[in-house]
């Protein structure tokens, strides 16, 4: 017999039990390399049964490559394949095999550009999770007694911003321990006279170690802090002066931009002068210069402002509620477009299914569109169970472009597209979504079209996959199956119990969709509608029935 | 690369001869022979007409022969595309029906194969080789699959049932 030519690897120092004479170890005498192109042919069920065979199979059955290629071919091919565009690339399905690739990939390069940090088979883990809906669920107590405002929640890159007029501002870790980061008094005015009313996350730079954020209140005023890293914690920024034009409802910021949104439905729109170059660095930032400025008397809330810079231009927009004489309510969005010396191009609005867009150059005000009825067929079509109510204002309202994410208090949400491009601004036709079983009270839409919704008890989450939208027919055989969202089950935590009762918690778990998480939010509970996530957990706040306030955590790692 | 063409013009019926480990000069058609990579190389790089038998160090005559007669049997196939990245290989329960014949062997066998792929560098017959491999772990448990293979097991019962947990998840799929 010929010597093996591969046969390098120092194998482990094995016990001495003798085997039979003959049983010779083949497999794991062959080369790590041609063991990983023989696990490659297995599933990622049998590649974790193989892990627990040896210390060598184990090893080699996690390896991140074998896992990379099963996230792709999991995860990342059927968004390929669903994506309208992608699949005329060629007949064969050859173009959509796995590849390291950075093109096929779509827009997860980013965790190919880590690569080597990027561990696969924790990513693989994590979205099948979020598939499954499967997650473990802490709280974060933040509140013995309901502030007025109430308090307001962020989430962005693992952090979670919460702010009240009695707590100030804080930063909590949405990793592991669940601490409090860093915590700020929001200064001498912030009183009952003039408490928080709006809070939102710097989107703009991913690559600053720390992170800013913003804070609107009551008398028009409003903060920029900044959260440092290493335990220096939060450093105010900025501060503008009170307003006479009232509460500051909305903010949005992507610096250097800054977007407000008033009570009295003034949209305002701020540029912060170029950071000074490196060496000086200051706590301070200058001045912003108010960029423009419109009324409006048509937005009603609930309402959704983003910042989306693009190549040549900066789009701010604002996302909301309108109300229609015959369908009851749809959306409508106003964008306004600058080049980036901050000079506004066009500023232009659209409504539901409506193909007309009106184009407002210089004229900063908003004439009320006369829209005609919103022409979805989803809304209308002879359905008698929901419009006319006078009730039926939107429960909540989230745009990430072009996903337009609408939850109405009856158990449904409704998907829009905007189509915005250099010449034209249009939504297209609702897609209603069902699938919850109550009142949906909160919906948040992030990137790729994934969405999360609460039900207004706090016991019902969905997360969706709503990329594509509802065109097609493959979409639309997902909706109707039922296919297009996952309840999100909470296990028990684990952490908390003895060992004895771990299987317990598995075989509950085991039961699926039956298993609901009422019995534990006994105590009334009810969600402001605000629910947000990030690629690891989805929180959303929920407030007790004696007051206390807490932030439920679900971690899918 | 050149390789196409040159094995277009030349005659392909040609008979080489190739020697084994164990020292046994066997004749085989140049165009079945090159199904390995490593012999069409070899063949190319030496220019010769193949008239000198070419050392094969790694594989015995029986493996050899084997080998062979898979080549043979797939000398018409189309060549291996060269990127290894983009690899259409499908899922291990598709071997088509003679493959499965011939890898109805013993596992020395098998494994001699997928050695001898490997060295050769005939990138169909060694995913064929895997593929049977991968289809005698599928559906068994740990320790079937142990049984199966002789592969010792190195862990304490502790540690396996902590890898057990961690990996629980993956498990209902």
């Amino acid at each position: 017999m010929s010597k093996r030519p591969h046969d390098r690897e120092k194998l482990d120092e094995r016990p001495a039990k003798a085997l039979r004479p003959d049983a010779v170890d083949r497999l794991s005498h062959l080369s790590d390399e041609l063991l990983l192109r023989i696990l490659s042919f297995l599933p990622t069920s049998t590649l974790s049964l193989c892990e627990r065979l040896s210390h060598k199979f184990y090893n080699i059955a996690s390896d991140s490559q074998l896992w990379k290629a099963a996230y792709y071919n999991r995860f990342v091919r059927p968004r390929a394949s669903r994506l309208p565009g992608m699949k005329d690339v060629g007949k064969s399905s050859d173009h959509l095999f796995y590849s390291s690739k950075l093109s096929k990939w779509l827009d997860e390069e980013h965790l190919i550009r880590r690569g080597q940090e990027t561990n696969w088979k924790r990513q693989y883990k994590l979205r099948h999770n979020w598939s499954q809906g499967k997650c473990a669920v802490s709280e974060i107590a933040v509140s013995e007694r309901p502030p007025v405002p109430p308090l307001l929640v962020r989430m962005h890159e693992g952090v979670i911003f919460t702010v009240d007029s009695i707590s100030g501002l804080r930063a909590w870790s949405s990793k592991k321990d669940r601490g409090l980061i860093s915590c700020i008094e929001l200064g001498k005015s912030a009183t009952q006279a003039a408490p928080p009313t709006s809070l939102a996350v710097d989107t703009s730079d991913q690559t600053r170690a720390s992170q800013r954020v913003v804070v609107g209140f009551k008398d028009g005023r409003y903060s920029v802090y900044e959260l440092k890293p290493d335990s220096i914690g939060f450093v105010e920024l900025y501060s503008h002066a009170p307003s006479s034009n009232g509460s500051l409802s909305a903010i949005v910021y992507a610096s250097p931009y800054l977007l407000t949104m008033t009570e009295g439905q003034l949209l305002s729109l701020y540029r912060f002068p170029t950071e000074p170059a490196k060496k000086c660095v200051t706590d301070i930032l200058d001045p912003p210069r108010l960029l423009y400025s419109l009324r409006s008397h048509t937005v009603w809330p609930p309402l959704s402002l983003s910042i989306r810079p693009c190549s040549q231009s900066i789009i701010a927009s604002i996302a909301y509620a309108l109300p229609t004489y015959l369908s009851g309510w749809s959306v409508g969005i106003q964008e306004m477009r600058l080049n980036l010396e901050g000079e506004i191009i066009e500023s232009r609005l659209a409504t539901a299914a409506n193909e007309n867009f009106h184009s407002l150059v210089g004229k900063p005000s908003l004439s009320s569109p006369s829209t005609p009825p919103s022409l979805d067929p989803y809304f209308s079509g002879g359905s008698t169970w929901q419009r006319g109510q006078s009730s039926g204002s939107p429960t909540s309202l989230s745009y990430s472009h072009p996903y337009l994410l609408v939850s109405h208090s009856d158990n449904t949400l409704t998907l829009y597209l905007v189509n915005s491009s250099t010449s034209s601004l249009s939504i297209g036709p609702g897609s209603r979504l069902w699938g919850h079983t109550s009142s949906v009270s909160g919906a948040h839409v992030g990137g790729r079209g994934k969405a999360v919704s609460v039900s207004c008890r706090g016991d019902e989450l969905r997360v969706w996959e709503l990329e594509g939208g509802m065109a097609s027919s493959a979409a639309r055989k997902r909706l109707v199956t039922g296919a297009l969202s996952v309840r999100i089950q909470p296990e028990e935590d684990i952490s908390s119990k003895p060992l004895d009762s771990l299987s317990d918690a598995i075989s509950q778990r085991g039961s699926g969709l039956g298993l609901a998480p009422e019995h534990r939010f006994g105590d009334l509970s009810v969600t402001r509608g605000w629910v947000g996530f990030d690629e690891e957990n989805v929180i959303f706040l929920r407030e007790k029935s004696q007051g206390s306030q807490a932030l439920v955590v679900y971690d899918f790692t | 690369m050149a390789a196409a063409s040159t094995s277009a013009v030349d005659p392909a019926k040609k008979m080489i001869m190739l020697t084994t480990s164990d020292n046994i000069d066997i004749k085989v058609e140049r165009e079945v022979a090159e199904r390995s990579i490593l012999i069409k190389n070899l063949l190319e790089d030496l220019g010769s007409e193949g008239d000198e038998p070419i050392p094969i160090p790694n594989v015995n005559e029986a493996v050899m022969k084997k080998v062979l007669e898979w080549c043979e049997q797939h000398r018409k196939d189309p060549p291996a595309t060269q990127d290894d990245d983009s690899d259409s290989r499908k899922k291990s329960t598709d071997i088509d029906e003679w493959d499965q014949k011939f890898m109805q062997v013993d596992q020395e066998m098998l494994f001699e194969i997928i050695l001898a792929a490997n060295y050769l560098d005939i990138k169909a017959l060694l995913d064929v080789g895997c593929k049977t491999v991968a289809n005698m772990i599928k559906g068994k448990s740990p320790d079937e699959i142990r049984k199966t293979f002789n592969i010792q097991n190195d862990f304490t019962p502790e540690e396996e049932d902590q890898i057990r947990r961690e990996n629980e998840w993956a498990e209902d799929r």
